[in-house]
């Protein structure tokens, strides 16, 4: 069986970033042919795709990193739930609508922030695929903006729903700051993350019309240590069954 | 006749289009109203089974490619609804049709996706079949109908691709996979070639609608012509065709095939395949657990949007 | 229709100096659904530069019973046309 070692610092600094991508990218995917609207269905997909790309090019940078000593795929299919370095936000089932259009809004934000940073690194690719991502992002941000919105300021319903989306998923942003060494050494200002995620979800909670849940001292073992939900297991069930049932094939 | 029967039989007589606003014979209307909403309601059922292996699709690639495709099928039914829209139905009628039985769907999608390979099987051949009428269908007669059909087609020239790639990866893979293809195979062919619809002689609605060019080719012709495209991808595959009568007739210049089982054909149409009940209910279910956002969103538009008020 | 479902026309400018065409429609319940469910479905392949969308109750038809009445007393205006004119064959550029 083969054993996926990533020793290089940038590469467990890109992993992560890679893995939420991927892990988001197959919670959108489970949305197809079970969303709101046929436009919406499309409009999923389209967000779906842009994760799987961007986790892909990551990967690469990663496998890379580490002298191709696996493929992207391999170090997709073939790592277990301690080996995965993605955020738990991430992870969050679609309950319903407003936890998809939740979970997306608060990653967004969060994202904008890292690939801002990275768009000025200094390892050219990686610069130059943030300056793409960030037009991604960008595009999805503006779509979850405007269904927060919807939801926050539309009914009754669509307002307890949408808080109580966030309500739940909240602790998981905790950990989204907990800035460890390998972060700082590639990130520019840790600090300046936290900072303007914090203005521009507030700004949103006002626009849409959502409490902003209270900060609570928490005791939750962090993403950086492979530490996950329990929904990480049944996703990479699905997600590595093929390759891990058949591992001599080829796809 | 009146001169605006007179005028219709003009224009499909000379082959030009037929346009939302012409006159055209009612039954014209519900003819194609039947065909495209049927059409449309395949390709959104059609993302069920092969949403069934999104999750698991083996590598980054395939899933990317698996995804794009399946959203070109959301895209697909899309604008064929909006061909039904411009017939005087709205698309919430279409989906109470289709979820009150009356509308019908393509019976292949009524079939189980069980392994990957079918992922393979569904783009080469379900897919490849669809292909071939639809190539056939960019020259229907109703205007909107034919321009649809013009751009699926060129959207659509990536799946059967797609399919035959996956199909090539296992055929020559592992004994596994071949064996994985074999099956797929054997499960997806005959309800394939069934997809072109009943012979022409058993066929309800063929004649009239070949008459007003609706439809520009027959059943039994269109199938005949994927058969004869298919059979050497077979071979070339290095799998067997599913049908022990299925040999070249130098006397035709066709393969020729064994009769069908329409037995099963009409039952599962009539609703008894093994997941006809599954997909309406998938369907169902994401209609009504969305219905709240939908309310949602007219609410908050009622609320801003000035030009949202009417209706 | 669906309580507050609306259809849009969408047109799309492909590349800056083209025309805006009209390439079909979405439903969207505000301004701003519509526009980004045009734009997830009608430039999923690099197709677009703009994108317009206008609510189709807002489109007015001329009336196809007057047809003729419309366009036909244009058809006979040939000197709208450049090969209406005679010009010596020795003068160029005109």
């Amino acid at each position: 069986m083969m054993q996926i070692k990533i020793t290089n610092p940038f590469a467990k600094f890109l992993v992560r970033i890679a893995d939420s991508e991927i892990i988001l990218g197959q919670r959108l995917a489970e949305m197809c042919s079970n969303a709101p609207t046929l436009e919406e269905d499309i409009a999923l997909s389209n967000l779906g795709l842009d994760c799987f790309g961007r986790g892909e090019e990551l990967m690469k940078l990663v496998s890379a990193l580490e002298n191709n000593a696996f493929t992207p795929d391999d170090c997709v299919f073939r790592r277990n739930e301690r080996e995965y370095f993605c955020i738990k936000l991430v992870e969050q089932p679609n309950n319903d609508f407003a936890w998809v259009v939740v979970r997306q809004f608060l990653h967004d934000v969060y994202v904008t922030e890292i690939f801002k940073q990275l768009a000025t690194n200094e390892h050219q690719e990686l610069a130059a695929l943030s300056q793409k991502v960030l037009k991604e992002i960008e595009y999805s941000k503006m779509h979850s903006f405007d269904w927060l919105v919807r939801l926050g300021r539309g009914t009754e319903e669509s307002k307890m729903r949408t808080q109580n989306a966030l309500n739940v998923m909240w602790k998981y942003t905790e950990e989204l700051f907990l800035f460890d060494e390998i972060d700082k050494t590639y990130l520019s200002d840790t600090d300046a993350i936290a900072a303007n995620w914090n203005l521009g979800v507030n700004e949103m909670f006002a626009a849409a019309d959502l409490e902003r849940p209270a900060d609570k001292k928490r005791h939750i073992l962090d993403f950086r240590k492979g530490f996950h939900s329990e929904f990480l297991g049944l996703i990479l069930a699905d997600m590595q069954y093929l390759p891990r049932a058949y591992p001599d094939a080829k796809w | 006749m009146d001169k605006h029967e007179v005028a219709f039989n003009d224009l499909i007589a000379q082959d030009l289009k037929i346009e939302p606003r012409d006159w055209m014979p009612e039954k014209y209307r519900k003819n194609l109203i039947r065909q495209v909403s049927q059409h449309a309601h395949s390709e959104i059922i059609g993302m069920q089974p092969e949403g069934n292996w999104l999750l698991r699709a083996p590598s980054l690639r395939a899933k990317q490619v698996l995804l794009a495709k399946i959203q070109d099928e959301a895209g697909h039914g899309l604008y064929l609804y909006s061909v039904a829209e411009t017939l005087g139905i709205s698309r919430q009628e279409l989906v109470q049709q289709l979820h009150e039985g009356k509308a019908k769907y393509s019976s292949i999608f009524n079939y189980p996706t069980l392994t990957w390979a079918d992922m393979g099987a569904v783009g080469w051949l379900v897919d490849g079949a669809a292909i071939v009428n639809q190539v056939s269908l960019q020259r229907t007669s109703y205007g909107p109908y034919a321009r649809s059909m013009v751009r699926i087609c060129k959207e659509e020239s990536f799946h059967q691709r797609q399919g035959f790639e996956i199909m090539v990866q296992m055929a020559k893979g592992t004994p596994e996979q071949k064996e994985m293809a074999q099956d797929a195979l054997n499960r997806f062919w005959e309800p394939s070639l069934m997809m072109f619809g009943p012979h022409d002689a058993d066929s309800a609605h063929s004649s009239q609608s070949m008459k007003w060019k609706i439809k520009r080719e027959s059943n039994d012709y269109l199938r005949q012509k994927f058969i004869d495209r298919t059979v050497p991808q077979i071979e070339f595959l290095g799998l067997t065709v599913p049908d022990a009568n299925c040999k070249w007739n130098e006397e035709t210049g066709h393969y020729d095939h064994s009769p069908f089982n329409w037995d099963e054909f009409w039952n599962v149409v009539e609703g008894n395949g093994p997941c006809n009940a599954e997909r309406l209910e998938h369907h169902k279910k994401a209609q009504s657990d969305n219905a709240w956002v939908r309310e949602a969103a007219y609410a908050y538009a009622q609320k801003t949007d000035i030009s949202a008020v009417a209706q | 229709m669906e309580k507050g479902d609306k259809v849009w026309e969408v047109f799309i400018q492909k590349k800056a100096g083209l025309a805006f065409k009209h390439v079909g429609n979405v439903h969207g319940y505000d301004k701003k659904m519509a526009i980004q469910n045009a734009r997830d479905l009608y430039t999923r392949r690099g197709e677009g530069r703009e994108i317009w969308v206008v609510p189709a109750e807002a489109i007015v038809s001329s009336p196809l019973e007057q047809a003729d009445a419309f366009f036909d007393p244009s058809e006979d205006k040939v000197y709208r046309h450049p090969t209406f004119y005679e010009i010596p064959d020795e003068v160029k550029f005109i």
